[in-house]
């Protein structure tokens, strides 16, 4: 069996069939995943330094040469890397002064961190299975982002307690701004909201649980999905980049109706975490300085938004990227400003970032060609072990030698 | 998707029960059901009838892949999602370890499976759409995203 | 005529992503804005039609669709280095962009829809 990191699912029972490198069967991946395997053989990145091809050992070098140089370097990237890869890269922010951001600082950071902090209750994917009878998806479509994750763990297979699976025992919720291929599945359950509404939403339901007409067009159907919240035995609610953006700066109000709904019965929150390891690095840093994400170790550690890859793009000489594309995700004009910034990108593939960056070190693909662990989504450890053999590093090879070489 | 009244209307209409069936509405029913051949009316394809023949089999192709039981699986709608794998009756039946569980199927005798990100039908023989004491069971096309699944 | 722009994850667009981020595929993928039929008819696009999206903050050329559904005043883009020009480079104290809730404008242009070495250039422009 091997581990799919497409997304932060890390489904551990897909079976691959391979001749060589070449891949011949995949059985239980989705279409997500099995792109990211078949992205095994398209556009994989080659070692360069200054636009020129070289060998691996030189960019390495080159690199770490502009790491000792730099002032007030930035780490980003590090939610496409093993834990054993993220843990070196804290080492190398440690050893260079730098600031150290990962992706959760442009999508679910808030609510993961107050997932990591305990300040909001979680559980399991395998929990959600056995016990959730009752489900909130909310500013999320996982038929597209996670595409197993209702077939797997959510909504439709049978668990220890829900022998009769979604027919009878399960109830889904679907809060979104659009009719997504989810909500055409939890159709009966699809509670439609305006863009930035998630925030009224929550006060309606909150109005609702203490007795109040909710300020809502459809007040019965509220209602109902309120007394049917209230009467659920384990409730969990699934927070996606919908939610996250709508109520950013104003978590509370989030945690606010997870407290609430705690009063009648278990509520726990498992965020819809987007790449496979972005738990792991939050997980790693918060062990290790007290904060998830925005860490800078120029003096000791210190934190805040002035770290964030928002602001740090700008103020930073040298951005090493690792596993990420952030010239393609980030708004044109913050990409632009770390354009202008000497880039070093460890990468399997060719990405917009390694196209601009000066120096590029191709690396093995994990899970495919590299081992490791990584945490789930839910915070569940998963072993990847490797298919086929690479002629690249794993990202945590090409940092302990950038590591060795400073 | 093709229906019963238009491939009736394509057929000869003159109930002649050459085909073995009482009424062209009959055999119509039974074309789509794959139950009878289009060759199996034989006036059909006398010389008179050679536009509606032609115009038959053009509704009919794009139903020509589904199995014995009406499957049909649009592969450039799959998501690979596998809802219709773990949401099938017969899977959750046949494999309990497997399927039932939401994992990938550990028995041979599931019809759904997903291979290289696209769902497969398997053994259309076990599903309950099957034979003449079919139940219109609809748990796979349901629980799908993307209208990838149709029975037809 | 004005719209929200709100992206979102396509999974054929993510596969596409996986495989090749310069290849046609990637961008017919990405380089497209959902919109309302209503409004479309009402400003004269059509399904297909190429149409300029501008934002303060940015402008892009990107291809039409018409929805099945209908979602008045909302024009939902992929999430992608095109939907990306039209983000707020300028954040809240949050630090963190505002990439599902965006007003602009649409409208038919005879533009061509960029590449992604057009963006790259004019990055770094």
């Amino acid at each position: 069996m091997a581990v799919c990191t497409g997304c932060s699912l890390l489904c551990d029972d897909i079976e691959v069939s391979i001749d060589g490198r070449r891949i011949t069967k995949t059985k239980n991946l989705c279409r997500k995943g099995f792109g990211r395997y078949r992205s095994l053989s398209s556009d994989r990145s080659v070692p360069k330094v200054d636009g020129k091809q070289v060998g691996i050992d030189a960019a390495i070098s080159r690199a770490a040469e502009m790491l000792r140089d730099a002032k007030r370097p930035l780490l980003f990237g590090w939610s496409c890397s093993t834990l054993e890869a993220q843990r070196k890269g804290i080492e190398l922010a440690k050893r260079t002064k730098a600031i150290i951001d990962d992706t959760s600082s442009i999508c679910q950071g808030e609510i993961v961190e107050m997932v990591i902090r305990g300040e909001i209750p979680t559980c399991t994917l395998d929990d959600v299975r056995n016990y959730g009878d009752t489900l909130i998806f909310w500013g999320c479509d996982p038929s597209s982002s996670h595409p197993r994750h209702m077939s797997r763990f959510s909504y439709f297979p049978r668990g220890e307690k829900l022998q009769r699976g979604h027919e009878e025992d399960r109830t889904a919720f679907l809060i979104d701004i659009r009719a997504s291929p989810t909500a055409k599945i939890l159709s009966g359950n699809f509670v439609q909201i305006p863009p930035g509404g998630d925030a009224d939403l929550i006060d309606a339901m909150l109005a609702v649980l203490d007795g109040k007409i909710p300020r809502v067009r459809d007040k019965k159907a509220m209602i109902a999905m309120m007394n049917t919240l209230k009467k659920a035995d384990t409730g969990v609610i699934f927070p996606g980049l919908g939610l996250a953006y709508s109520l950013r700066g104003r978590m509370d109000r989030l945690k606010a109706l997870v407290d609430r709904l705690n009063e009648y019965t278990k509520y726990n929150v498992i965020p819809m975490v987007g790449h496979y390891n972005m738990r792991g690095f939050n997980q790693l840093l918060f062990d290790e300085t007290g904060f998830i994400n925005r860490v800078s170790f120029a003096d000791g550690i210190d934190h805040g938004p002035m770290y964030s890859v928002v602001e740090a793009s700008k103020s930073c000489d040298l951005a090493m990227v690792v596993g990420s594309d952030p010239i393609s995700s980030l708004p044109a004009g913050i990409a632009k400003a770390l354009a202008r910034v000497p880039m070093i990108t460890l990468d399997p593939h060719r990405t917009l970032t390694t196209e601009l960056s000066r120096v590029v070190i191709p690396t093995a693909l994990s899970g495919i060609e590299a081992g490791g662990s990584a945490l789930r989504m839910d915070g569940v450890r998963i072993g990847l072990d490797p298919i086929v053999k690479s002629e690249y590093p794993s990202d945590e090879e090409a940092l302990s030698m950038i590591l060795g070489a400073i | 998707m093709v229906s019963a009244m238009e491939i009736y209307q394509l057929t000869p209409k003159l109930n002649c029960k050459k085909c073995g069936l009482p009424t062209c509405m009959a055999f119509a029913v039974a074309l789509l059901a794959r139950e009878k051949q289009i060759e199996d009316c034989t006036p059909l394809l006398e010389p008179k009838y050679e536009a509606k023949l032609k115009k038959l089999r053009e509704v009919m192709a794009p139903i020509a892949g589904a199995t014995e039981t009406g499957l049909i699986i649009h592969d450039e709608r799959c998501y690979g999602c596998g809802n219709c794998v773990v949401a099938c009756p017969v899977n959750v039946a046949n494999d309990p370890k497997g399927s039932a569980i939401g994992l990938g199927p550990k028995s041979d005798r599931v019809i759904l499976v997903v291979e290289d990100g696209v769902v497969k039908c398997l053994n259309p023989k076990e599903c309950r759409r099957f034979g003449p004491n079919r139940i219109l069971c609809n748990l796979c096309t349901a629980t799908c995203p993307s209208k990838a699944i149709e029975f037809v | 005529m004005k719209v929200t722009v709100v992206t979102f994850r396509d999974i054929f667009q993510s596969e596409a992503q996986e495989l090749d981020r310069f290849g046609e595929e990637y961008r017919k993928m990405s380089a497209v804005v959902f919109l309302d039929k209503n409004d479309a008819s009402k400003a004269g696009i059509k399904d297909g039609s190429n149409v300029l999206l501008e934002s303060d903050n940015g402008r892009v050329v990107v291809v039409a669709r018409l929805s099945e559904d209908s979602h008045p005043g909302l024009a939902f883009m992929p999430n992608s280095p095109w939907s990306n020009r039209l983000i707020p480079a300028e954040t809240d104290e949050t630090k963190i962009p505002s990439f599902k809730n965006i007003s602009a404008t649409v409208r038919v242009t005879s533009d061509g829809v960029p590449t992604v070495e057009d963006l790259l250039r004019e990055m770094v422009s």
